[in-house]
């Protein structure tokens, strides 16, 4: 098969939902800004050059539903011929998509599709507007859509990850952002508009937009001290707290995925390819594990070492359960979310495999690192993890 | 002029003025708070709004805070606004009732008033809640205007759980505003209204501190200590559990020090003056800082031991050490609990002869001759006493009450002989031949009257509806050991439960039905209500629990059926039915009031479907109306494809989480009550106001409701509860038991395996509870539930 790169991986701030700076800019919008901004950043094309659109997003309805893939790719202006479907698996929609996206390239059936993901928290509630668990399967089966905070107090006390430990791998979450954010790390973010309703002197609302170019729910004041304070929210006595727990956000990413004679025709030079990608089941009440075996079953496909890989980018769902992945791997903490993870940057669902790899690419680049593993766990209980190689 | 109360100020945001503002508020009227600027703030805070109103916020936060809760609902505080006295003074031009609670100081106060008098708009009410300074001194030299609508109006603490409010008019109020302030006062805000002149301390305080002080120092004399005088009079003699010292810690020993002191300084001429002295123990308690309850040490306190175990100390007034102590042992406490009417307790106690009888004996004698000698000085009836001591120490009967509780002949007998000088007022009645102060006659009460030396008629509002009133004067047209049917006049009738805490046994289920019965053959409506200390406190779980032990489960099969057949009755039948529940309304005492027609309730109600505490489900319609209360809200045009997840959730977590209302506010909130519901803020108005609802309906062409087929959530409740009890439980929120009642609850809520948004039979979900209730009785863990309750009258979490 030819080859497929990513020529470009962009994303939003990540604003943390109903109380941040996306409250009121509708995921469409989000979406529509983001997949603009991947073309003007891509050398030599245009919109019309867009055949397809992979769009991830874990709570595909209301706002963002009615194909959101579809309706993105309309507002931000692209031809009627340039389609778009949305894709579900959760917390690893976004990088399913870009998966995806890539193997259709690879196959030669596309040249360049757009791949990204999309989550309004503020205005889709995780599980969804109209929960409805199976009335008999969730007798038996009640975990399958249990909340995702029960799943990281199992997996603290089932494998012994102490509030100490969560509070103190959250506080380093903040910390490494809080100096990304200072350094001006993040390059892989597109200032965005935001919008917000605004009272006018006769006390009617209008609509303004300005513009937003950071992660909002960054905490550099946090003290492990403060984070040991905090109550357990989803049981009595336990150790998972709002504060080593990730955020919930408002965000959206998309990369241009292009194949390898259509790099060589526009004369581009591409960031990386994503060499392999797979997935994995696990236990829904443990779900949080999901890391812990779809890297190894990432490394073996590819082939590669554990030690040459040189940036972890692993969703810090929770602290208990990516503390929990990231000892059992034997993975050096020094490579792992080196700007801080969805502790400190937050976590939008089905947008955040695409922000994750938009992050991990602008890292790896940033470092010279030639491999860069992405992963996350994703509920009901699975992982997903990718490899991306870096080009030259 | 209609004169109307539309705005409040209220200036002083200390623990009465947030009290009161909190009461306003939640009676639904706009108030503003006031406060002074802080004294101490920097050049640059001056500027600072936020510092200006510094002192006023933070008696607004406490407001919020306090427990238990000053406000109805957490809204309330919506309608409160707040400001400093120099910024936002100018506002009181816009206000209709001017509340001044600031400190008890003449300077201060009359200072304030000169101000007030500058902005105030003409015809405004001006009030002043000071509890010691002569309203007369107080407006000195302001213009007649002011005086006419000035009085003083005295709030007692905590505001919104405090019957009692002193209206004391001075010597130019216009009839006309007193008596609308008197009128609002008991309507608007629920309060029971005693006029009282223009002395030191008013009535309620000044009989009640003197009480408090005398008995400390009769404690001295007898040789007594703190817990065994608490002991003997608390319920004992039928007043609060916290009787002398724990109210003392209640109140504050700084403030009980002040308040006597104040007391003494004012009242030169009174005979008993130096009962306002404070035993010197307490003096050092307050030099100590040993203030009660707002330092954790004061009479009493709460030692924790390192393994977490509370150990509860009182002071030693002898060596001002803290010591554990026990239930005193007194032969007369003995006796008063084989008693079972208060009277029978009173002369239990007061005529015996061990130790804490003669010293109940003294305090109590000694607090009637100081109440009788008070007649003419600060009130001229002794209903005003009596009154003030009921509502605002909550005494269960005054001191005239007692007297004659105890006897009038026999104790003034006791008196004399023990030297005790009784006044002439009362050896006057007693030579005329009176030997009680209160009488009744035909359902009315009279009193006696020092004045006219005779009888008078206890007249109350017209609003107020004595149902014992009634009773004794024949109007009971049916009745059994459990209820009565009494006739409210105007083809209007009250079904009256009279068991203990107003439980439903058998026999009341059966007069419901008979009552139905009775009104369809010859009334117009009917009122389910009752003037106790409670509505109901639910079921009868006695004969469930005997019925269970021999495994009847079809008679109790049977007696659901009759259960939910009155209740269904009361929706169904040709007339309306109007419950008007307060207080503790729990269980099958709230199924009762669900099943109505309409509810008119009492702003304190603590209304709960609580059964799944006993492991049961509400099997009386509970399950039923709840979630027709909730439904029935929606527009038709909107129920098609409607998301009943939304109405379902709440409903299910009321019933299922055992949620207690703690105002008809927040039941309002909470679902227990529609839009058709009213709540009133008075609780003696409440038949009468239950009754004007039932003619309300009459006149507006009442027709009973068509029974029609209800929307259900149907089997999709099913998947989401069995999801929230996994989360539930594996958080360790409730126990695995819990979870398993609860999914049944939900299930029934549901109206079972049934289509989710159909459209079923009412009668579905009564058999389902009824099913359901059987099978829970069928399991262990529900038997221990209730075994745990009838033993103790605490839930059990198994």
């Amino acid at each position: 098969m030819r080859d497929a790169y990513i020529v470009t991986a962009v994303r939003t701030p990540g604003c943390k939902s109903a109380r941040g700076t996306f409250k009121d800019t509708r995921p469409e919008d989000l979406l529509s800004f983001i997949v603009s901004a991947a073309v003007e950043r891509t050398p030599n094309i245009e919109k019309k050059d867009v055949e397809d659109f992979a769009i991830g997003c874990a709570f595909p309805e209301a706002e963002q539903g009615l194909n959101i893939g579809r309706v993105g790719a309309q507002i931000a202006g692209f031809p009627d011929e340039t389609s778009g479907f949305t894709i579900n698996r959760l917390c690893s929609s976004g990088l399913e998509a870009i998966a995806g996206a890539t193997l259709r390239v690879r196959a030669g059936w596309s040249e360049i599709v757009i791949a990204g993901g999309v989550e309004s928290m503020t205005m889709v509630p995780m599980a969804g507007n109209l929960p409805r668990p199976h009335p008999e399967y969730s007798k038996i089966h009640a975990a399958l859509w249990g909340n995702m905070g029960n799943t990281a107090e199992t997996v603290a006390t089932r494998y012994n990850i102490s509030r100490q430990a969560q509070d103190e791998f959250a506080y380093k979450s903040h910390m490494k952002a809080t100096e990304a954010l200072n350094k001006k790390l993040f390059k892989e973010i597109v200032p965005t508009p935001a919008v917000k309703y605004v009272m006018q002197k006769d006390g009617t609302y209008k609509k303004e937009t300005f513009i937003i170019d950071y992660d909002d729910g960054i905490r550099p004041e946090t003290t492990v001290e403060g984070l040991a304070k905090l109550r357990a929210v989803f049981s009595v006595g336990g150790t998972v707290t709002a504060g080593n727990s990730s955020q919930t956000t408002d965000a959206a990413g998309a990369a241009v995925i292009m194949s390898e004679d259509k790099v060589k025709e526009l004369g581009i030079k591409p960031l990386a390819k994503v060499k392999c990608y797979t997935t994995v089941g696990c236990r829904a009440d443990e779900m949080g594990v999901g890391p812990k075996y779809a890297i190894p079953k990432l490394l073996k496909i590819a082939g590669v070492d554990l030690k040459e890989v040189g940036l972890f980018e692993i969703n810090e769902a929770f602290a208990s359960q990516a503390l929990y992945c990231i000892q059992e791997l034997g993975i050096d903490m020094a490579k792992v979310n080196i700007h801080g993870g969805a502790i400190a940057l937050g976590h939008p669902l089905g947008a955040t495999g695409a922000k994750l790899t938009a992050t991990l690419l602008s890292n790896m680049r940033e470092k010279g690192v030639k491999y860069g593993v992405e992963s996350m766990c994703v509920g009901g209980g699975m992982g997903a993890a990718a490899l991306f190689e870096l080009c030259d | 002029m209609s004169r109307k109360i539309r705005t409040v100020a209220v200036i002083g945001s200390g623990v009465m003025g947030g009290g009161i503002a909190a009461l306003i508020a939640s009676a639904g009227i706009k108030t503003l708070l006031l406060d002074i600027v802080p004294f101490n703030l920097t050049d640059d805070q001056k500027k600072d709004p936020k510092e200006r109103n510094k002192i006023v916020k933070a008696g607004f936060d406490s407001i919020i805070k306090s427990r238990p809760p000053q406000l109805m609902h957490k809204k309330d505080a919506d309608l409160i606004s707040i400001g400093n006295l120099e910024d936002d003074f100018d506002k009181l031009a816009s206000c209709d009732w001017i509340v001044e609670v600031v400190l008890e100081n003449i300077k201060i106060k009359r200072d304030l008033f000169a101000k007030i008098e500058k902005v105030r708009k003409k015809g405004s009410v001006v009030s002043s809640n000071t509890s010691g300074i002569p309203l007369k001194s107080m407006s000195e030299g302001l213009s007649d205007d002011f005086k006419q609508h000035f009085m003083g109006i005295h709030f007692f603490n905590p505001v919104r759980y405090m019957k009692l409010l002193e209206i004391i008019p001075g010597q130019e109020t216009l009839p006309e505003v007193l008596g609308f302030m008197t009128a609002f006062g008991e309507k608007i805000l629920g309060k029971g209204i005693v006029i009282a002149k223009d002395t030191p301390n008013f009535i309620g305080n000044r009989i009640g501190v003197q009480t408090m002080i005398k008995s400390m120092q009769l404690m001295m004399e007898d040789g007594l200590m703190i817990h065994e005088v608490d002991a003997l009079l608390g319920p004992a003699i039928g007043r609060p559990s916290t009787a002398i010292f724990k109210t003392s810690d209640m109140i504050g020993l700084d403030t009980v020090g002040h308040v006597s002191k104040n007391t003494y300084d004012l009242v030169v001429n009174d005979e008993e003056r130096d009962s306002f002295i404070i035993p010197d123990f307490i003096n050092k308690m307050i030099e100590k800082k040993l203030f009660g309850n707002k330092v954790k040490a004061g009479f009493y306190k709460t030692d924790v031991t390192p393994d977490k175990k509370k150990v509860k100390k009182v002071i030693n007034h002898k060596t001002l050490e803290y010591e554990e102590y026990g239930k005193p042992d007194f032969a007369c406490l003995a006796g008063a609990k084989k008693a079972k009417t208060l009277s029978d307790k009173l002369k239990a106690i007061v005529y015996a002869d061990d130790k804490g009888a003669k010293y109940v004996w003294k305090v109590i004698a000694n607090g009637l001759i100081y109440a009788a000698k008070r007649i003419p000085e600060i009130s001229d009836t002794i209903i005003e006493i009596d009154n003030s001591m009921k509502w605002g120490y909550n005494y269960e009967m005054g001191p005239f009450e007692t007297w004659d509780a105890i006897g009038v002949q026999d104790s003034v007998e006791k008196m004399e002989k023990e030297g005790f000088t009784v006044p002439a007022n009362v050896k006057d009645m007693l030579a005329s031949g009176v030997s009680s102060f209160y009488k009744k006659e035909n359902g009315k009460i009279f009193y006696y009257d020092f004045s006219s030396k005779g009888y008078c008629e206890y007249v109350v509002s017209s609003s107020i509806i004595s149902l014992a009133g009634l009773k004794a004067n024949g109007k009971i047209v049916k009745d059994c050991k459990s209820a009565s049917l009494i006739d409210l006049g105007d083809g209007v009738f009250c079904c009256e439960f009279h068991t203990k805490m107003n439980a439903l046994n058998n026999e009341v289920i059966d007069f419901i039905n008979e009552s139905l019965d009775y009104v369809d053959q010859n009334g117009a409506g009917l009122v389910i209500g009752n003037q106790a200390g409670v509505f109901s406190a639910g079921a009868d779980l006695v004969p469930v629990g005997a019925m269970t032990k021999e495994k009847k489960f079809d008679e109790i099969d049977a007696m659901l059926e009759r259960i939910q057949q009155a209740v269904q009755r009361e929706r169904y039948s040709s007339f309306p039915v109007v419950a008007a529940p307060f207080g503790l309304t729990l269980g099958g005492g709230c199924e009762v009031c669900l099943g109505a027609d309409r509810m008119v309730v009492h702003s304190e109600l603590y209304m709960g479907l609580v059964e799944i505490g006993v492991g049961l489900i509400p099997s009386g319609g509970g399950c039923l109306n709840l979630w027709k209360k909730f439904v029935s809200t929606i527009p038709e045009a909107s129920t098609k494809g409607i998301d009943l997840a939304k109405y379902f959730i709440p409903a299910f977590m009321a019933i299922s989480s055992a949620k207690v209302s703690t105002s008809a506010a927040d039941a309002r909130a909470i679902g227990f009550l529609g839009p058709n519901d009213r709540i009133v803020f008075n609780r003696d108005y409440l038949i009468g106001e239950a009754k004007n609802e039932v003619l309300k309906m009459l006149a507006d062409g009442y027709t009973p409701p068509a029974k029609r087929k209800l929307t259900v959530f149907g089997d999709a409740a099913q998947g989401m509860v069995n999801v929230e009890m996994l989360n539930m439980s594996n958080g360790k929120f409730v126990s695995e038991y819990d979870a398993f009642l609860a999914k049944r609850i939900g299930f029934v809520i549901s109206g079972g395996d049934a289509r989710s948004n159909s459209q079923i039979d009412e009668e579905i979900i009564l058999k389902l509870e009824r099913t359901a209730f059987i099978d829970f009785l069928k399991e262990e863990k529900t038997l221990a539930r209730i075994d745990h309750m009838l033993s103790t009258g605490k839930p059990l979490r198994n």
